[in-house]
C-alpha cells in the first residue's frame, strides 16, 4: 500500500535508515519545514501548506525509482582494513565503527579465539538487531567485544546482553530516542565474584575496576554498529547520556539483610547468573543521608526519586502507561538500616510510593503544557476517569494535592551497590517502554552449538 | 622503528542487512475518489495538522475520502506494538487505497 510519512526537518536520514532496515528503500517522506513544537499555529500551517502538501500528494502518486544497488557490503569474513594499530584506529573512527577511543584490532584469529574459548558457533543467529535490519550473530558480537577490549571468559555476559536487545519487550529500537537514555545493565549472581565486576566504591563509574566498563563499552559499540545508532541513522539524541558503566549489586549485603537481587525481580533467582537491562534518563546522588532508621532517611531519599523524575512521568501515562520505573540505588549502609529495622524490600517500595510525591499541577505540566505529550493535554482527573491511571492520581481535583511519580509501589526497582562505608544513594528515572526493564540469564557452560570448526566455502559469502 | 609495527588485517564490526528489501508499493494513479488514511502518534501537532491536511486534499481532490487517525489509535503510545502489528488488516478492513502517517521528529 502506498505511504507517506510526515517527518521533520533533520530526521530524513533516521528516516531512510529505518525503511531501509525494514526492507523498504526510497520510501518517501514529506518533510515538516523546522520542528513544529518551536513554532506558532500560524507559521507551521503555513509552512505546511506551501512545503509539505505537495510533498504527501507526490509522496502518495509519483512512482518511485528505486536505484539500483550500492556499494556491496562486506562480509563477516572479509579483511576490511590493513595498517598498524594506529592506522586500523584512525579507520574506524573515521566511518563510524569506533566511539574514537582505542580499540584492539578485531582480526579474524582473534575474534576466533575469543570464541573458541566458549564453544559458541560463530554464526548462529541470535536475532534480528532492530531498527537497522542486520543480523545479530556470535560472531558480531564479537568482533565488538575484542574491539572493546573484552575478555573471552565475558562472552556469555554479552549473549545475555544481546538476547536481551533482542527482546521485544525491552524495545531497542529506541534506543536513539531524543532524550538520550542509555542503557544501565546489572549483573547479577556468582559471575560478580568469578569474573571480577566491581560493586564496591566507585560502582557506577567508568575505570573503577573489574569487567564494569569495557562490558558497556562493548554494549555501545554494538549498539553502534550492528544495530545502527549513530548520528546518520538512527541516533536522534540531542544530548545523549555517557554510557552507564554495568553495575554490580553487593550481595552479600543482600544476603545479610534478606533482600532478594534486582534479577529475581524479574524471574532470576538470587544465586542464578544474569544481567537485567533498562534505558535510564536522569540521575540525581542522594548524598550524605543522616539518620539510623528508615523513617529517618526515607523523607530524603523520597525526595530525589520526585526530583529526578520530570519529562519520563509521560511513562506513567503518554508514551508509555504505568511503565515508569525509576531505580534507586541504596549504598549497602543505607540498605542495613532498613535491614536492621526488619524491613523487605516491598515496605521500602510502599514507603516511597507514599513519600515521593509531587503536586498533580506540576505533574500535568510536565506531561502536558510543557511538554505536549499527552495529547490533548489532559488532567490527571481526566486519566482517571478514562481508567488509564490508577484512582490515586485524582484523590481530589485540588491542583495541589500530592499525587505518586509511579503507578503502584511494585515500580520502584531498588538496588544495592557503592561503597560499603558511605552513605549515599542514587536515584535514576527510566525510559518506560524505549528501554523496559528486561532480564536474561547468563549461561556459562561451555556450548554445544558447534559441531565443526571447519570453515565452509559459504562462510565468505557471509 | 615505526616500520617493525605489527600490521593488522581486521574484519568488519557490522554484519549482514538481513531484512530482505523489498520495492515500494506502487504509487496511486490519483487521489480523486481514493480512501486516504491518516495514522498518527499522537505527538509533535499531528492533531492540529491533520485536519489542515484533510481540508487542503479535500479541496483539490473530488470525491477523496479521509478516515482519520482516530480510527487506528496511539501508534506510539502504551499499545504501539500491538496497534502497529495490527494495522494492515485495520486499513485492509476500511478499504485504505493510501495512508499518510506522521509525525516523525
Amino acid at each position: 500500500m502506498p505511504t507517506v510519512s510526515l517527518v521533520c526537518e533533520g530526521f530524513e536520514h533516521q528516516a531512510a535508515a529505518t525503511g531501509r532496515g525494514l526492507g523498504f528503500d526510497a520510501l518517501p517522506i514529506a518533510l515538516l519545514r523546522g520542528h513544529v513544537d518551536a513554532q506558532s499555529y500560524d507559521d507551521m500551517v503555513a509552512a505546511f501548506l506551501e512545503h509539505t502538501v505537495d510533498q504527501v500528494i507526490d509522496g502518495l502518486t509519483a512512482e518511485i525509482r528505486v536505484d539500483a544497488d550500492g556499494a556491496a557490503e562486506p562480509a563477516a569474513l572479509d579483511v576490511v582494513a590493513r595498517g598498524t594499530i594506529d592506522r586500523i584506529h584512525r579507520t574506524f573512527t573515521e566511518r563510524g565503527w569506533s566511539d574514537g577511543l582505542a580499540i584492539i584490532p578485531p582480526t579474524r584469529e582473534r575474534v576466533e579465539a575469543f570464541i573458541a574459548v566458549s564453544g559458541h558457533d560463530p554464526w548462529r543467529l541470535i536475532g534480528t538487531a532492530r531498527p537497522s535490519g542486520r543480523d545479530i550473530t556470535v560472531w558480531s558480537v564479537a568482533v565488538n567485544a575484542v574491539m572493546a577490549g573484552c575478555e573471552p571468559e565475558q562472552l556469555p555476559v554479552l549473549l545475555a546482553i544481546a538476547d536481551a536487545l533482542v527482546d521485544p519487550h525491552y524495545g531497542v529500537e529506541h534506543s536513539g530516542n531524543t532524550t538520550g537514555a542509555d542503557a544501565l545493565v546489572i549483573v547479577n549472581g556468582p559471575v560478580i565474584g568469578e569474573l571480577g565486576f566491581n560493586h564496591g566504591p566507585g560502582a557506577m563509574r567508568d575505570g573503577a575496576g573489574g569487567p564494569n566498563t569495557v562490558v558497556a563499552r562493548w554494549l555501545r559499540l554494538f549498539l553502534r554498529n550492528v544495530h545502527g545508532f549513530t548520528a546518520d541513522e538512527h541516533d536522534k539524541a540531542t544530548f545523549g547520556n555517557s554510557s552507564r558503566v554495568v553495575m554490580a549489586e553487593d550481595e552479600a549485603a543482600l544476603a545479610e539483610i534478606g533482600w532478594q537481587p534486582v534479577a529475581a525481580e524479574f524471574g532470576h533467582p538470587a544465586g542464578s547468573d544474569a544481567v537485567t537491562i533498562a534505558r535510564m534518563n536522569s540521575g540525581i546522588i542522594v548524598g550524605s543521608v543522616v539518620g539510623s532508621t528508615p523513617e529517618q532517611i526515607l523523607p530524603y531519599l523520597a525526595d530525589g526519586l520526585a526530583r529526578v523524575v520530570g519529562w519520563d512521568l509521560t511513562h506513567v501515562y503518554g508514551l508509555g502507561q504505568g511503565q515508569q520505573r525509576p531505580l534507586l540505588v541504596l549504598s549497602p549502609v543505607l540498605a542495613r538500616i532498613f535491614g536492621r529495622a526488619g524491613w523487605t524490600k516491598a515496605d521500602v517500595q510502599q514507603a516511597l510510593f507514599e513519600r515521593a510525591r509531587i503536586p498533580a499541577r506540576r505533574f500535568e505540566q510536565l506531561i502536558g503544557e510543557w511538554s505536549n505529550l499527552t495529547a490533548g493535554r489532559r488532567t490527571l482527573v481526566d486519566l482517571v476517569d478514562e481508567g488509564v491511571v490508577p484512582p490515586v492520581f485524582a484523590e481530589s481535583a485540588d491542583p495541589d494535592r500530592l499525587v505518586p511519580i509511579v503507578t503502584e509501589p511494585a515500580k520502584f526497582v531498588i538496588a544495592v551497590a557503592g561503597d560499603p562505608n558511605r552513605t549515599n544513594a542514587y536515584v535514576l528515572s527510566s525510559d518506560g517502554p524505549h528501554g523496559d526493564w528486561t532480564s536474561k540469564p547468563i549461561d556459562r557452560a561451555y556450548s554445544t552449538d558447534l559441531v565443526c570448526s571447519v570453515s565452509r566455502p559459504s562462510d565468505a559469502a557471509r | 622503528m615505526l616500520d617493525m609495527e605489527p600490521v593488522y588485517d581486521v574484519v568488519w564490526p557490522k554484519s549482514r542487512l538481513g531484512a530482505q528489501s523489498r520495492p515500494p508499493a506502487h504509487r496511486l494513479d490519483t487521489l480523486h475518489g481514493k480512501r486516504i488514511a491518516f495514522a498518527w502518534d499522537h505527538l509533535f501537532r499531528g492533531d492540529e495538522l491533520f485536519p489542515v491536511l484533510a481540508a487542503e486534499l479535500q479541496r483539490r481532490f473530488d470525491g477523496i475520502e479521509i478516515v482519520g487517525y482516530e480510527t487506528f489509535g496511539n501508534l506510539h503510545g502504551p499499545n504501539e506494538r500491538e496497534l502497529v502489528d495490527g494495522l494492515p488488516a485495520a486499513l485492509a478492513m476500511h478499504r485504505i487505497d493510501g495512508v499518510v502517517s506522521g509525525n516523525g521528529c
